[in-house]
């Protein structure tokens, strides 16, 4: 028996096989062995793809060169998204520039994971009230790491590497709790709530989802025959 | 003004502009204020007599209705809303360089002659005025948004736009 | 339909000078083009029968130097039309200083061109200066003096790696020199942070002069530093200008015509290497730069291996007058205002404008700053507008990719040092 995207229990022929596929005994053991050694593989192989906008694309330079020198650590910088496994966002992000990183983004193969570098990509910085700025790029992609500075030292930046490769393992030996997503006390609410926040609606997933694929490439937002965007509900002003 | 040369004075004064004297403890350097059925003419004199080739920047200010008092040079009364294009133009010509600057008021919904017949370097510059400050230059062969998605409403350095205008579903 | 541009000038007999004076300048015949490429060329009036392929380069792409986007149409190898796309780090600075105060702006500005925040600190405070007729004590005009050729040293070494790095792996596996000019820089920004305890984005510059004074001991440091960088030159040129496959990728690629580079307002090195000889610091002095000679290197090429011959003999001259600098700074305060400690401090209500424009690594940096008229927010500036170089020669791309290849087009692009930090600002 397996279960749909809606929910209802159904039934397939190609389970059985399954199911008899994973109660062969000794194979869970099998299983795990080799998936803690790809782990093991994969923390100390992350292929980064620098999402080089701004400022922190020279730091991110700075750190893959000769001084710092990621690749001690196994990371290795790469200019395409297909081969890579973390997306580094360095720099600010604006709306014009968001559905291309989010489409890059969606071209990432699994798994993949995100280090926010900088406070631009953080939470907008001092451009978060500016009307062309995404405030956080964690608004429209999950992200898993957050490397503060502006711009961060080539050393947070490694140190921002070593914490993700302890979050992959933490994550595979079942010792990672999410964090609470609610913003420290004072600070100002985004005007699109975060991925994971509990006031965040589906539509805007829906639209940002919807701006990404009807994409004009002229460099319009939208094409002119794309359906209406799904727009939050409005307000009652009462 | 003492900088400017006699040549480009006397285009001036051939054009019948007031040149804004300065006071002498201000070192600013604003120049004078062109009608803007004059600001072709006055563009090709400066490049062709006064062989000032190299284009320096266009910039537009926008200003809402109030005393004309608040631009130097633009008397007294009330003006309309409206946006004030600054230009500056340099000679290389004899070692040390000469700027020339000049200024043109433009109302609201109304429109500018476009120095591309004269400087193609005015092109990209007096697109991004339109798309930040909303000013129309007439004649410009490719004048549409440079700095913002051409679906944009509005013009972000206008007085009355909100610097924090949300951008659905980005912002 | 692109109007006509007129042509005031006569194209001299060939053969008759290597230099023609146009408009009092003297530029190298050679260069001399007629017309130029057509940058509203109408692609169906172009060639019905030409298989036009139309390719998008960037927004992101490692050789882009940033968030840039050209949609090329190719006619086979060749382009036939290239149409830049800007706005993709569009960051509304401009709007941002003008809900800021004269004391806040400076930080906000370090961002633009993010390769030399120096100058960008240097432009806007110059503006603010001379909107207030304030004049720095010497010592400050001399640190920024050494600031700004230390940075300028620092950038053409950042422009020099990631430019080769786009030449690709011709040269013996392409990163070579990127980590080569970076162990140099990272000695610059090492002496930066000492001063200002930061290792970009300084905020070392206010209005009226520097925040932070040189420690003890500083000057030889820097001066032991700026020598080392010096012997280190000619191993670069040993890389590339005895590389063959260097030679053929840049030398006549990317011609630039002088009177088409004066027009678009294209300033800098790029300018210098096609041979109008013009710069900032030696044409118009501003901080220091009456103290010390500057010779400037002008080559008549114009093309992509001329502007990198002028930003190698560029940072040799930096070296040169940083150090001649470094052996004597004067004594003395280093702010001719008080320490500024309410933003509200520093106000202007006269209502007039201010253009300052110094020489940063790219070309001619400047700012144009009105101020209020109301005594009520007198502290606030009115229009801040930044005349940043790399957007002016971004509006060269369109005049110079028609006819290149699309590998040398890359060439051509990193030539001309573009910060897209700047371009959109």
């Amino acid at each position: 028996m397996a279960v749909n995207e809606s929910g209802q229990r159904f039934h397939h022929a190609v389970y059985e096989k399954f199911e008899a596929v994973a109660n062969f005994p000794g194979l869970d053991l099998l299983f795990t062995t080799a998936d803690k050694v790809l782990t093991w593989g994969s923390q100390n192989s992350l292929w980064a793809f620098p999402m080089a906008t701004s400022c922190c694309g020279i730091e991110f330079m700075a750190t893959a060169a000769s001084r710092f020198d990621t690749e001690r650590i196994g990371t290795f910088t790469r200019g395409t998204p297909r081969q890579c496994d973390v997306m580094v966002v360095a720099g600010t992000i604006t709306v014009k520039m968001a559905p291309r990183v989010r489409k890059l983004w969606d071209m990432m193969p699994e798994p993949k994971w995100c280090i926010a570098m900088g406070s631009c990509a953080i939470s907008g910085d001092f451009y978060r009230d500016i009307y062309s700025v995404v405030p956080g790029v964690d608004t429209f992609i999950p992200v898993d790491v957050y490397v503060p500075g502006c711009p961060p030292n080539p050393d947070a930046l490694l140190l921002g590497f070593k914490r993700l490769q302890e979050k992959i393992q933490a994550r595979r030996e079942g010792r990672w709790v999410e964090p609470d997503k609610r913003p420290i006390d004072g600070m100002r609410v985004p005007s699109i709530p975060r991925i994971g926040a509990p006031d965040r609606l589906p539509v805007f997933d829906q639209a940002q989802l919807h701006n990404v694929l009807h994409m004009d490439p002229d460099g319009r937002m939208l094409r002119p025959d794309a359906p209406p965007m799904p727009r939050p509900p409005e307000e009652d002003p009462e | 003004m003492s900088a400017l040369p006699d040549d480009v004075r006397a285009i001036f004064e051939r054009f019948e502009l007031d040149l804004p004297e300065d006071p002498p403890d201000l070192l600013v350097e604003e120049g004078p204020l062109v009608p803007r059925d004059k600001l072709l003419g006055l563009a090709r004199a400066l490049k062709l007599e006064a062989h000032c080739l190299f284009f320096v920047y266009c910039a537009a200010a926008h200003y809402p209705p109030g005393p004309a008092s608040r631009i130097p040079g633009m008397g007294e009364g009330e003006l309309p809303d409206g946006t004030l294009v600054a230009y500056r133009v340099r000679r290389l010509a004899g070692g040390r360089p000469v700027d020339v600057p000049f200024r043109v008021w433009v109302p609201t919904g109304e429109t500018t002659p476009s120095l591309v017949p004269v400087w193609v370097g005015a092109d990209w510059q007096e697109r991004e005025q339109y798309d930040l400050v909303g000013t129309v230059f007439e004649g410009h062969p490719d004048l549409r948004r440079i700095m913002l998605p051409e679906d944009w409403e509005g013009h972000p350095l206008r007085k009355d736009y909100a610097i924090d205008t949300p951008h659905f579903p980005w912002r | 339909m692109p109007l006509p541009v007129p042509r005031p000038f006569q194209r001299p007999a060939r053969g008759a000078t290597r230099h023609v004076e146009v408009g009092g300048v003297r530029v190298p015949y050679e260069l001399v083009v007629d017309p130029w490429p057509d940058p509203y060329l109408d692609l169906d009036a172009y060639d019905p029968d030409a298989d036009l392929m139309p390719i998008n380069w960037g927004p992101q792409h490692p050789s882009t130097h940033g968030v840039l986007r050209v949609k090329l149409f190719m006619d086979g190898e060749v382009c036939v039309k290239a149409v830049p796309y800007l706005g993709y780090l569009h960051r509304g600075v401009e709007k941002l200083c003008e809900k800021l105060s004269y004391a806040q702006v400076t930080p906000i500005v370090d961002k633009n061109d993010y390769v030399s925040p120096m100058m960008n600190e240097l432009a806007i405070n110059m503006a603010f200066e001379k909107l207030l007729g304030v004049e720095p004590p010497p010592r400050a005009q001399v640190i920024r003096t050494i600031f700004a050729e230390m940075q300028r040293v620092a950038s053409h070494l950042l422009w020099l790696g990631t430019w080769a790095m786009d030449a690709g792996g011709a040269l013996g596996g392409g990163a070579t020199l990127f980590m080569y000019c970076f162990r140099e820089r990272e000695m610059i920004l090492d002496l930066f942070e000492e001063v200002t305890g930061a290792r970009f984005h300084y905020n070392t510059h206010t209005v009226g002069g520097n925040r932070h004074d040189l420690p003890g001991g500083w000057e030889e440091k820097a001066i032991r530093v700026l020598d080392h960088i010096e012997s280190r030159l000619p191993e670069y040129e040993d890389f590339l200008r005895d590389n063959d496959i260097f030679l053929v990728r840049t030398r006549g690629v990317g011609r630039l015509d002088p009177l088409l580079a004066m027009e678009i307002g294209v300033s800098g090195p790029s300018l210098r290497a096609s041979g109008v000889d013009h710069d900032r610091r030696r044409d118009a002095p501003y901080a220091a730069y009456d103290r010390v000679e500057v010779k400037v290197p002008v080559r008549d090429a114009g093309d992509a291996l001329a502007r990198y011959e002028v930003r190698m003999d560029e940072m040799r001259e930096s070296i040169r007058i940083a150090r001649e600098l470094l052996q004597d700074v004067p004594a003395g305060p280093i702010t001719a205002l008080k320490p500024v400690k309410m933003p509200k401090a520093i106000k202007v209500a006269t209502g007039r404008s201010a253009y300052v424009g110094i020489e940063s690594p790219r070309g001619e940096l400047g700012t144009f700053v009105i101020a209020q008229n109301e005594r009520k927010t007198a502290h606030l500036p009115y229009r801040l507008k930044i005349r940043p170089p790399s957007f002016h020669a971004m509006a060269l791309l369109p005049y110079l990719a028609p006819g290149a290849t699309l590998s040398d087009i890359v060439v051509i692009a990193g030539s001309l040092d573009p910060i897209l930090g700047e371009v959109d600002r």
